[in-house]
């Protein structure tokens, strides 16, 4: 008879010996299922999402195409277009802008984002969803918007009242309830507006120069290449972003892999601690096993087979947790929509994605893996002999065979090291990527590891050094610790990364948001105005100063839309910029200053004289754009407009406060260089909050047409979008705690059997249940204190240091972070560690004493 | 118990072949402070079918010489001949072959596996030895034979001492070793108990032909080995050949 495959004799053997233990290995199997869970659930919502913006690409910019731009479009622009329509191409032109929509004379106005469409032609792909339903071109009348509904909410109207736009009343005659463009719109500040065409010409919001975006949406005959429309286009619209379909849109792609990379590197560090928790328990497994081992060796297997034995159940179990992983990931999958719906409206997102659960199944099964091989190799040294005389099996070593040992757990270290920056250079599609995780992973682990094991050896010593009067339950407690076979480094270690890691992002967050708060200078405007005409600039101005709750001069920029031709005589061609550079290809915006704006320094050259008339324009350019364009003082600029172009010499380099309304203008001229060109301008103040409505009232009553924009809203939202993101991170990273929990129970499971005889020999020298509760709550308690105060205090300076070298805010270490991080890793690690062991304390001496 | 082949010519009885030989074996153990010689030049020769008990007090090196005979452990210097083979320089692997071809162990603390049922546990070394197919209705007649084919699905925690250490005497003659290695197989087991396992070992032993090495710092049981080696200080201090014996 032929011999049995090894594999399928081993595969017996190592199945048999899991169903025996299968209790014990549900913390490993649950540990793999949070890492490999995390990384499927953001792989699979990415594919997904990135499959549905393939899928209704067309729905989601309404068009096959579509140009968008921040200015009107000029003659040559338009005849393009227009000469498109002969090939079959239709055409529609959507404005977005942002402005004041008022509820009646009492109440404030409130900041909206219109949007401007023809309802004859839009949308030409996907529809507008209105409530009560209805058809788009038979709501939007001229006199009639349709609204989202915290339009409603905010102004207290119902549908049928009248609300001000431009000074011009509209009824709000429907409820927005789906916008198919809605993510591919341009200025989603505010709450959304939509009205006619006809509409926004009434309200004579758009002038020349004017904060608003175009979009032209294209539809073709389909029998229309693509490529040679686009190239039509791109011949005209050089500063224009031109999308069609068949990429869906660049941004939004861009930015879903940007951020899938990035969830996808924090899932791995949930599945690296998962695989370590892994690790930890299988070494505990084979302390436990090292008889059985030896008998194994005994009864004539080799290390081969015992190891083969081993590694099967090892696959088997990374196997399991990892197919609960993708039960989990398909669960967090489901999540992401609810994170991401204020902002976009994916409907029918796929709910499993079977490449990127094989992924993160390959992906969990090799971590798994090759953090298990070191404990595996053990098997090796575990001697038959064992069984008669252990100290049989510890002969004095060689030198060599030392240095064989030492060198062992190294070459696994850097094995494992170099996978894991394998597995994060693919996730993130970027070697340099995958090199620093892995040196950042092996650093935090180094760090975490040298303070978790100098914390403990602390609390060893207080430990024994403690009073009488501590109580028998402290001390034990802590002596528990030092268990034989207690993982509490472990333990804490993994804690602590899961800890360290959310830390982090929250403090970071937070420290963001208030140093965008604490660092605005005293007098520094609270309320902006945007789309000042120059007829109306000093009406606005005067009225702006007879304002009650001021605290300070209002300020006033007037800003032209101008275009960089050359410098000094080098034309500015966008291809032959670099990076941040190629934004001064684009319209920039200069403006006029007579003398030194406010909170401007000179850094170079001087400022010109009170009233000079230069026959040549000079001007000043801001640091970063001089160093940008290499531009110094003597440099010549030359400048285009729509209504004549002219020359410049640069006189000056200054530098802005950048919270002030001047940092907005990097390119100031000399008084009437600018003369006769459109300008609109830009004002600010700064208001008591409770006056900030009065004050947008009174500018709206006179000045309907100008925007108020009041900073608190603005922080509001910013504050929202931050959230938004940080919650979708912290969801993410919460793994890597739930998988730092999972390994805390797994430690304690490793100890049951010795928990479990303690409590009997307890119980049998008279101790309560309560007393003995005691004890091993103190264990928890200093594990998840320990834990919380390595990870709380890691994070504190990591993201002190995030925030102060990388970012340049202002934040002072967070030590609130670190006292609600050790409050709730130890209830966390008090929690877990009961839910693992709270059968122990119902045994009965008896039974156990009789086994023995 | 033990054959002696007769040449016909001469009449002069001579030993049957050696199963197990061991020349001037030796096993010390170098700690920090000191060098342990526990086993300092030992000759022996049993021949095969022979049941030899080795006898000494404890740290005399009965366990020790056990392991050495079983590969379990390596030698200062010397050689133990198994068949013929020499054994001391084999690599852990060819040791572990050589264990399940041709010995099978019993223990004073029976080291079942827990984590399987009785007749998994039997089967074991077979199916280490990729015969498990072929010995699964041996080793479920071994248990039989044991007294035990209502437990075959009892875990090793389900049983008793006595029931444990029959499931370890058919655990080692499920693959037909023809060397038995016995630790104080009934040190752990109550008078009544233990007497019925030597019992049930002897009459194994009987039947399957094995040459039995037996450990034990008991002399009833000792009484029942056609030889007593008795160790003292690492060296063999007696080699008692029962009288009905050559």
């Amino acid at each position: 008879m032929a011999k049995p495959s090894p594999y399928r004799t081993a595969a017996k053997i190592a199945w048999r010996e899991t169903r025996a233990s299968s209790g014990r290995f549900l913390f490993v199997i649950l540990a793999v299922a949070a890492g490999v869970g995390s990384l499927t659930g953001v792989r699979g919502f990415s594919q997904a999402f990135h499959t549905v913006l393939q899928r209704d690409a067309r729905g989601f910019m309404a068009a096959d195409m579509t140009v968008r731009t921040f200015q009107l479009p000029d003659a040559k622009q338009l005849a393009t277009m227009d000469s498109l329509a002969a090939l079959g191409v239709r055409r529609t032109q959507i404005t977005e802008t942002l402005t004041m929509a008022s509820p009646g004379p009492d109440a404030a106005p409130l900041l909206v984002s219109v949007k401007a469409v023809d309802p004859d032609a839009y949308p030409f792909y996907g529809t507008v969803s209105l409530n009560p339903p209805g058809n788009l071109r038979t709501v939007l009348q001229p006199d009639a918007l349709a609204v989202s509904d915290g339009v409603l909410l905010r102004l207290n109207k119902k549908l049928g009242d009248t609300v001000r736009i431009g000074g011009l009343p509209f009824r709000l005659a429907a409820e927005i309830t789906n916008e198919p463009d809605k993510m591919t719109g341009s200025l989603n500040v505010g709450l959304r507006v939509m009205m006619s065409r006809a509409g926004l010409e009434r309200t004579g919001l758009i002038i020349p120069g004017s904060r608003a975006a175009e979009r032209f949406l294209f539809k073709l005959p389909p029998t229309q290449s693509i490529a040679a429309v686009r190239a039509e286009l791109q011949k005209v619209f050089a500063e224009g972003l031109i999308a069609d379909y068949t990429e869906a849109h660049p941004l939004i792609e861009q930015g879903l892999r940007q951020s899938t990379t990035f969830l996808s590197l924090v899932s791995l560090v949930a599945l690296v601690i998962g695989a370590l928790g892994v690790a930890t328990a299988i070494q505990a497994h084979l302390q436990q096993k090292m008889d059985s081992i030896a008998v194994m060796k005994c009864l004539g297997a080799k290390s081969s087979q015992i190891l083969r034995i081993y590694l099967i159940q090892t696959a088997g179990l990374g196997l399991v947790g990892g197919v609960i992983g993708i039960a989990v990931g398909s669960l967090v999958q489901m999540v992401f929509p609810v994170f991401l719906e204020k902002y976009f409206q994916v409907s029918n997102v796929p709910r499993f994605d079977a490449l990127s659960a094989l992924q993160g199944l390959l992906v969990g099964l090799l971590t798994v893996l090759l953090f298990t091989v070191p404990p595996l190799l053990g098997i090796r040294k575990i001697r038959p002999a064992l069984i008669f005389r252990r100290e049989m099996a510890a002969p004095r070593r060689t030198v060599g065979q030392w240095l064989r040992d030492a060198l062992e757990p190294v070459i696994s270290a850097v094995v494992i090291l170099a996978f894991v920056g394998l597995i994060a250079a693919w996730l993130s599609d970027n070697a340099r990527t995958g090199r620093y995780f892995a040196f950042a992973i092996a650093g935090a682990m180094v760090a975490l590891s040298i303070v978790a094991w100098v914390l403990l050896k602390l609390l060893r010593i207080v430990g024994r050094n403690l009073p009488r009067a501590a109580g028998p339950e402290l001390r034990q407690g802590i002596a528990n610790l030092y268990r034989p076979g207690n993982h509490a480094g472990a333990a804490v270690m993994a804690l602590g990364v899961g800890v360290m890691f959310t830390l982090t992002i929250w403090i970071v967050q937070r420290g963001l948001l208030k140093d965008i708060i604490r660092t605005a200078p005293p007098g520094m405007p609270n309320v902006y105005l945007l789309d000042i005409t120059a007829a109306s600039k000093d009406a606005v101005y005067n009225l702006l100063e007879k304002q009650s709750g001021l605290e300070g001069k209002p300020e006033m920029i007037g800003a032209v839309s101008a275009t960089i031709q050359s410098v000094d005589g080098t034309p500015l061609v966008r291809e032959k910029l670099q990076g941040m550079a190629r934004r001064y290809a684009r319209t920039v915006t200069v403006s006029t200053a007579a003398v030194e704006p406010p909170f401007t320094q000179v850094l170079s050259g001087a400022w010109w004289a009170p009233n000079a008339h230069p026959a040549e324009a000079q001007l000043s350019v801001g640091d970063q754009a001089a160093r940008l364009l290499n531009v110094h003082v003597g440099s010549k600029i030359a400048w285009t407009t729509p209504q004549r172009t002219f020359s410049s010499t640069v006189v000056a380099i200054h530098k802005s406060e950048s919270v002030r309304l001047s940092a907005r203008i990097e390119f100031f001229f000399t008084a009437g260089a600018l003369d006769g060109l459109p300008a609109i301008y830009y004002g600010g103040v700064r208001a008591a909050p409770k006056f900030v409505p009065g004050l947008q009232k009174a500018l709206y009553e006179s000045f309907p047409t100008v925007t108020v924009i009041n900073m608190a809203e603005v922080l509001d939202t910013i504050q929202g979008i931050v959230d938004q993101i940080s919650v979708v991170v912290r969801f993410i990273s919460f793994f890597s705690i739930l998988a730092g929990a999972v390994i805390l129970a797994s430690s304690v499971a490793g100890t049951r059997f010795r928990r479990i005889r303690e409590v009997v020999i307890l119980k049998t020298l008279g101790a309560t249940r309560r007393r003995i509760a005691r004890i091993f709550s103190v264990e928890f308690f200093v594990i998840g204190t320990v834990a919380g105060l390595m990870g709380g205090l890691l994070a504190v300076g990591f993201a002190w240091a995030v925030l102060n070298r990388l970012l340049r805010a202002n934040a002072p270490p967070d030590f609130m972070a670190l006292g609600l991080a050790v409050f709730g890793t130890a209830l966390l690690a008090v929690v877990t560690g009961w839910a693992a062991s709270y059968r122990t304390l119902g045994q009965k001496p008896l039974e156990i004493l009789r086994d023995e | 118990m033990t054959d002696a082949i007769q040449i016909p010519s001469t009449g002069v009885p001579i030993p049957p072949p050696s199963i197990i030989e061991i020349v001037h074996l030796t096993r010390t153990i170098d700690t920090p402070s000191h060098r342990v010689e526990i086993l300092r030049g030992i000759d022996l020769a049993i021949p095969k079918g022979q049941f030899a008990a080795i006898m000494g007090p404890s740290g005399s090196g009965k366990s020790t010489l056990l392991g050495l005979l079983a590969g379990l452990d390596s030698a200062t210097t010397g050689q133990v001949l198994l068949d013929g083979v020499d054994i001391t320089g084999l690599t852990e692997d060819q040791m572990a072959e050589v264990r399940g071809r041709k010995i099978g162990f019993v223990f004073q603390s029976f080291q079942l596996i827990p984590t399987l049922t009785a007749e998994e546990n039997v089967l074991l070394p077979a199916e280490l030895a990729g015969v498990g197919a072929e010995n699964a209705q041996r080793a479920r007649d071994l248990l039989h034979r044991v007294g035990l084919s209502q437990r075959l699905d009892h875990y090793p925690v389900q049983l008793s001492g006595g029931e444990q250490q029959r499931v370890a005497l058919a655990r080692a003659f499920v693959t037909k070793p023809p060397i038995l290695l016995a630790d104080e197989p009934t040190g752990n087991l109550d008078g009544k108990t233990g007497q019925q396992v030597l019992e049930l070992l002897l009459e194994l032993n009987r039947i399957e032909g094995t040459t039995l090495v037996l450990v034990t710092h008991d002399p009833a049981l000792a009484a029942h080995a056609d030889r007593i080696i008795t160790l003292r200080d690492g060296l063999i201090a007696s080699d008692v050949l029962k009288a009905n014996q050559n």
